[in-house]
């Protein structure tokens, strides 16, 4: 079995974020990066079903960005990826999810893998277009948000959460692909012996212009923080008119008494 | 020259504040107030599964063989969360580096790898008597040489981790008649070995999950072959392992000071007194300048320190110095957030309390400050001629 993880390094969302000198991006000096949160699910999911299939199974781990994003690549490879493919890209905050898609497909396509794992969505951009995008570039089977995994004679079987708490199931021949959400399982540490042999394994670095065919179909045009809103609301009256008012507030805008 | 870490540094310091942050974080505040150390040995074990215990140990030992700046780093972020869990790591990381330095092909097989898994919660580091602390040569425990054995009798104070140890690394006297330090060798002494007695336990004012007792040794008989290093070699190895060691207590401090500053910086952030947030106060703002400064410095000492042991130079009078800056800086930083929390950080609903007790310890284990200045100097003057 042929799988494929796809990873995103992410900004600490502890972190401060103003907006860059352009205003389409936020500015990248002094961040502190780690790997997407989601794609921590997606790689254990994709390291679990590796140790399940043992050797006869080959995990490739690919991530597109500048430098920095070798380090969420060897998290990957310590946590037990086997090789790793770095898509070296100076511009990857200005691309859409289009391009990210493409870019993967490009390479994905001629290396027919068996399964993919993406994460559902990043932290940063959240658009979680990518996963289903790429899967539809490919012509494979998706299933988006999942949160229970397994695969056995080439199907898989993939639970989805779906809106207020509900799940669904859902069975799809190999190839497919999965986008993984939070809770699909406990991503593990990787120790530190695997840390520094990780240094060893291989990591195939390729030129983003070697894969990348596609024109943006969305660009930002604009990057701010929301516009600071006014004092909030006042409920006034005798008590029994400003229960009343409320209730009708919380009946209308938000769904806790639904 | 290069102040940036490796990739694999970078990682290893995640890995181990996420697990700082995940598994010491709910437990860190519970294990302060005593009782139950179950939850203290159950993240040693998974600290140990991941490679915390052998940081500067080799692959073929059972350790992660990452280096003195990734000890470092370690160090500062699990003491971040927890100190009583990060002085033992310490102290575990440095029996396995002794056992490394000094011990046979077979103490090493025999050891390390079980130290490394968390086969043995702990190895306890046994050096201090009631009448030898700063000056471990005035040290009274005998090993009288039996036959094909060694017997010990003596006692030892203020052994950390030594109820749940596996092993002991322990200092006793072989000539009586030797100089000063001199006369001192060093074995291995098997937890459970007869004659082998743990005393009692300190009770201290902070760091309270991690054990620290009395050890005594009544006629406690062991091989020939638990002799570590040359006979009366011990002293000079004890004092070439404490500069490593120093490394660890130091990079400790660091965490705690860290800890204590980050938590009363995110405070005077929001507490508003005369209708203003209390950071806005310019000697707030100064305590805030100078305590993130010292803390700067005393990690810039440590990762020089740390860098001169990784490659291979000379490294104890930085690791004094390292461990002397850090660990006063710390106890400053302590005070200094405690104030800035006013009296609240007086109070046990505040971590800083507990942060300034745990840090009290650190510049008096390991070489009280007053021993590291005279290290510190001696190192100068000896230079003089
Ligand atoms: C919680 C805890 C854990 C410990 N863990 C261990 C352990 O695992 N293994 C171990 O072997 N030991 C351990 N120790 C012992 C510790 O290292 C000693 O307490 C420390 O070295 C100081 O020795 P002392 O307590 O006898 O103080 P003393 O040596 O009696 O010192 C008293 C005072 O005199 C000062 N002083 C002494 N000599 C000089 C000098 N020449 N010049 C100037 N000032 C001097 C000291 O700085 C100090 O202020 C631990 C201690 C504690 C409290």
């Amino acid at each position: 079995m042929k799988i494929l993880v796809c990873i995103k390094q992410v900004p600490d969302l502890e972190s401060r974020f103003k907006p860059n000198a352009s205003n389409t991006w936020f500015d990248e000096a002094d961040l502190a990066y780690r790997m997407n949160e989601y794609d921590e699910y997606a790689v254990e999911q994709a390291v679990q079903l590796r140790e399940e299939c043992g050797d006869s199974s080959d995990l490739t781990v690919l991530s597109i960005g500048p430098d920095r994003v070798v380090e969420a690549i060897k998290k990957a490879l310590a946590m037990g990826c086997d090789r790793a493919v770095h898509i070296q890209d100076q511009a990857v905050s200005s691309r859409d999810p289009w391009q990210i898609a493409s870019i993967i497909s490009a390479y994905a396509r001629e290396h027919k893998f068996d399964l993919i794992f993406t994460g559902m969505q990043s932290q940063d951009r959240g658009s979680a277009q990518v996963g289903a995008m790429l899967a539809e570039l490919l012509g494979v089977s998706c299933a988006t948000t999942v949160v229970g995994f397994s695969c056995k004679d080439n199907v898989v079987t993939a639970k989805r959460e779906l809106e207020g708490g509900v799940k669904g199931v859902m069975r799809m021949k190999t190839p497919a692909l999965v986008t993984c959400q939070l809770g699909l399982n406990i991503p593990r540490y990787p120790t530190l012996p695997n840390i520094m042999k990780a240094k060893k394994k291989e990591i195939i670095a390729l030129p983003v212009a070697d894969l990348l065919k596609e024109e943006s179909l969305a660009k930002t045009t604009s990057f701010h923080p929301p516009a600071k809103k006014g004092g909030g609301l006042l409920v006034e009256g005798d008590i029994a008119d400003q229960v009343d008012k409320v209730l009708a507030l919380l009946k209308e805008k938000t769904a806790v008494l639904r | 020259m290069d102040l940036e870490l490796t990739e694999e540094q970078k990682l290893i310091q995640e890995t181990a504040r996420d697990f700082a942050n995940g598994e010491l974080e709910p437990v860190a505040a519970q294990l302060d107030q005593g009782g139950d150390r179950g939850p203290l040995l159950a993240n040693l074990k998974k600290l140990a599964e991941l490679g915390f215990m052998g940081l500067n140990v080799k692959d073929a030992h059972g350790g992660s063989e990452a280096g003195v700046v990734a000890f470092s780093l370690a160090m500062t972020e699990i003491a971040r969360v927890c100190a009583s869990t990060a002085v033992t790591v310490s102290v575990n990381n440095m029996v396995c580096e002794v056992i490394q330095a000094v011990g046979t092909e077979e103490q090493k097989k025999a050891y390390i790898p079980k130290i490394c898994s968390g086969e043995y919660a702990a190895g306890s580091f046994g050096l201090t008597e009631t009448c030898a602390g700063s000056d471990p040569s005035g040290m009274c425990t005998q090993a009288v040489k039996d036959g094909n054995h060694y017997v010990l009798n003596g006692s030892k104070i203020f052994i950390t981790s030594a109820p749940y140890a596996g092993v002991f690394v322990v200092w006793a006297v072989t000539d009586k008649q030797a100089p000063k330090g001199k006369g001192i060798s060093c074995f291995l002494v098997e937890a459970g070995t007869p004659g082998l007695i743990i005393g009692k336990e300190e009770h201290k004012m902070g760091q309270h999950a991690s054990a620290t007792n009395e050890l005594i040794f009544d006629n406690c008989r062991i091989p020939e072959s638990a002799m570590m290093g040359k006979p009366n070699d011990g002293f000079r190895i004890a004092v070439a392992e404490l500069a490593g060691g120093r490394i660890g207590i130091g990079s400790l401090g660091l965490g705690v000071g860290l800890a204590a500053m980050d938590y009363a910086t995110r405070y005077a952030n929001e507490r508003v007194q005369f209708g203003q947030k209390v950071s806005s106060f310019q000697a707030l703002q100064w305590m805030i300048a100078d305590a993130y400064t010292e803390l700067e410095a005393a990690r810039l000492l440590l990762m020089n320190a740390a860098c001169r042991k990784e490659a291979g130079k000379s490294f104890a009078k930085e690791a004094s110095m390292a461990k002397l800056f850090a660990t006063e800086s710390a106890n400053r930083a302590c005070y200094t957030a405690m104030q800035m929390l006013g009296g609240y950080g007086y109070t046990r609903d505040f971590p800083i309390e507990r942060y300034t007790r745990d840090a009290r310890i650190t510049s008096i284990y390991e070489g009280t400050s007053e021993i590291q200045r005279l290290i510190i100097s001696r190192e100068i003057l000896k230079n003089l001629g």
